[in-house]
């Protein structure tokens, strides 16, 4: 008996101690990229480091964009695998893309610059992210902001900041074409693959229940679309079905996306729930871009419909 | 500190997810770490057993075995089982089911750890004792089971009790393959909803509800076999004389 009771308090104070390797590593991590930064650039490189809550000019900026700026980079999460939406070159190892182009107009602001002056000083950081991690890296401060096809949902508002949404997207099915499915009609009984914290599910199920369709597949979630890819391949999954702007990368000779679009869903811009200032600059922003025509320009630069 | 973790909310939002992510999970993952261990429990005495025979091919087919599953991640090997393996079978789209596909990855990998787990431990008993044994006129079979087993029981429980307990925890690798087990439900709940601390607590509890008991019954064993056989009452009273 006695040893059981060592026993589990040993256990809750490895859990203690774990959680404290936690906190600790991700402040260690934050504060080498935080000091380079600031060397890198010049105008903010003193007295930021030691003070960066005396370093604020003016009460009018708020104190965690403040701290963005003390930093001197923005970073960003965003995808690294979507074709025309953000595309890391694997040559030069830049982020390419229609919402890192969004993120730079988003630093271009926060920096007091243009957009092109911001890609130029390099004042956004990209880390790659996928619908899983994006999350989490988020709500620990390893990342200012998410730009990677965040769907806008209620339950994920409860959680996360949201702009306006940038875009509007639907969800596509992709199938082998070899495999008799024509139409969303064929995936009775089938599996149907979607990605880890997509919406895809519940939209493909409205979308069934609103056409007076009867069809009930499997869904199976998979960790990230090339596995997504590889099981649709090797036809351990009926159909792969996300967004439509992710499966256009996945296109090839063997397969096709069905005619069927549901589930129009809503890009936003996410930042962390308790940076509010950043959040207020984010959609200003964003709502100024839709209202210029910006945005729109910079989707058609981007071949984007 | 990990966000939101003692937040009321997500754990309300945590309860309620319970039967439909956390049970389901729970009860496919016991029944592979059953089902797999049973496997590996085969496998590895079989080529355990192998291997410590003087019968060459016996030995050379246990080697191979045990080499080749060794040195290749097991990611890869269910890999290969969920999309390669099927091929074989047809090109049209033949599926293992997950239970079976969980059964076979951590079976047949832990089999090969068992199996040197086995290998080492009779390996271990004094090769005098077995010719002690047979110079008493003992057969294979009963040098076996009267006097290395026995001996060698004791050495590798602590060994096999730790492949047990590694099986369990690797059965999570499933969830790469949507494996239907306690870490594909974690994940998907987890990231659906963004509560990831919740999601990987509860994850990491349901585990350590199936590991304990497991690693409290191989100490239990492992105790258990170390007691030295009772004396028996000698019999033939006139062996001891010559």
């Amino acid at each position: 008996m006695k040893k059981n009771v060592l026993s589990l308090a040993l256990a809750a104070v490895m859990a203690l101690s774990l959680s404290a390797c936690g906190s600790g590593s991700s402040e260690t991590t934050a504060a080498p990229s935080a000091e380079t930064a600031a060397a890198a650039d010049t105008t903010a490189a003193e007295g930021s480091g030691s003070a960066p809550s005396e370093a604020a000019p003016s009460g009018d900026i708020p104190a965690d964009v403040q701290k963005i700026i003390d930093r001197g980079v923005l970073k960003v999460g965003c995808k690294s695998d979507i074709p025309k939406f953000s595309l890391q070159n694997t040559a030069t190892g830049e982020y390419e893309g229609f919402e890192d182009d969004l993120a730079y107009e988003i630093a271009g602001d926060i920096f007091g610059c243009t957009a092109d002056e911001a890609k130029e000083k390099k004042l956004v950081e990209f880390q790659g992210v996928t619908a899983k991690t994006r999350g989490p890296l988020l709500e620990n401060g390893e990342i200012d902001l998410v730009i990677a096809t965040f769907t806008i949902t209620d339950e994920r508002k409860e959680t996360y900041n949201f702009s306006t949404p940038y875009y509007t997207d639907a969800v596509g099915l992709l199938v082998n074409k070899d495999s008799g499915i024509n139409s969303i009609e064929d995936l009775d009984g089938k599996i149907i693959g979607v990605a880890q914290s997509s919406t895809t599910k519940d939209g493909f199920k409205a979308y069934v229940e609103e056409k007076g369709l009867t069809v009930n597949p499997e869904f199976q979630e998979f960790d990230g679309y090339p596995a997504l890819a590889q099981a649709l391949a090797t036809k351990q999954i009926d159909c792969f079905s996300v967004d439509r702007a992710i499966l256009a990368g996945y296109v090839n000779d063997s397969n096709q996306i069905l005619e069927d679009r549901f589930a129009e869903q809503d890009y936003g811009v996410a930042s962390a729930k308790e940076n509010t200032g950043l959040a207020d600059l984010v959609e200003s922003k964003v709502t100024s871009m839709l209202s210029d025509g910006s945005m729109k320009a910079l989707q058609d630069e981007w071949g984007l419909q | 500190m990990i966000k939101g973790l003692f937040d009321g909310k997500r754990w309300l939002a945590l309860w309620k997810a319970i039967p439909e992510y956390y049970v389901p999970g729970f009860f496919m993952t016991l029944k592979i770490a059953v089902a797999g261990l049973a496997v590996a429990l085969i496998l590895g005495i079989l080529f355990g057993t192998f291997s410590t025979m003087k019968w060459k091919p016996a030995k050379l087919l246990s080697r191979i075995y045990v080499e080749f599953i060794q040195n290749t991640p097991l990611a890869l090997q269910v890999l290969f089982y969920y999309s390669v393996l099927p091929m074989l079978f047809s090109s049209s789209g033949f599926r293992i089911p997950k239970f079976v596909l969980g059964v076979i990855g951590v079976g047949i990998y832990h089999g090969a750890y068992i199996s040197e787990v086995i290998r080492t431990g009779i390996e271990a008993i004094p090769k005098g004792q077995s010719e002690a044994a047979q110079s008493q006129g003992f057969s294979y079979i009963q040098t076996m089971s009267y006097i290395i087993l026995p001996q060698t029981i004791r050495i590798i429980m602590p060994p096999l009790a730790n492949q047990a307990l590694n099986l369990v925890k690797n059965t999570s690798i499933l969830a790469m393959v949507a494996g239907m087990d306690l870490m594909y439900y974690t994940d998907s709940w987890g990231s659906e909803r963004g509560f990831f601390a919740q999601a990987y607590f509860t994850s990491a509890l349901l585990y350590f509800i199936i590991c304990f008991p497991l690693a409290r019954l191989a100490r239990y064993l492992e105790i258990r076999s170390m007691r030295l056989p009772a004396p028996k009452k000698i019999v033939f009273e006139e062996d001891g004389v010559c």
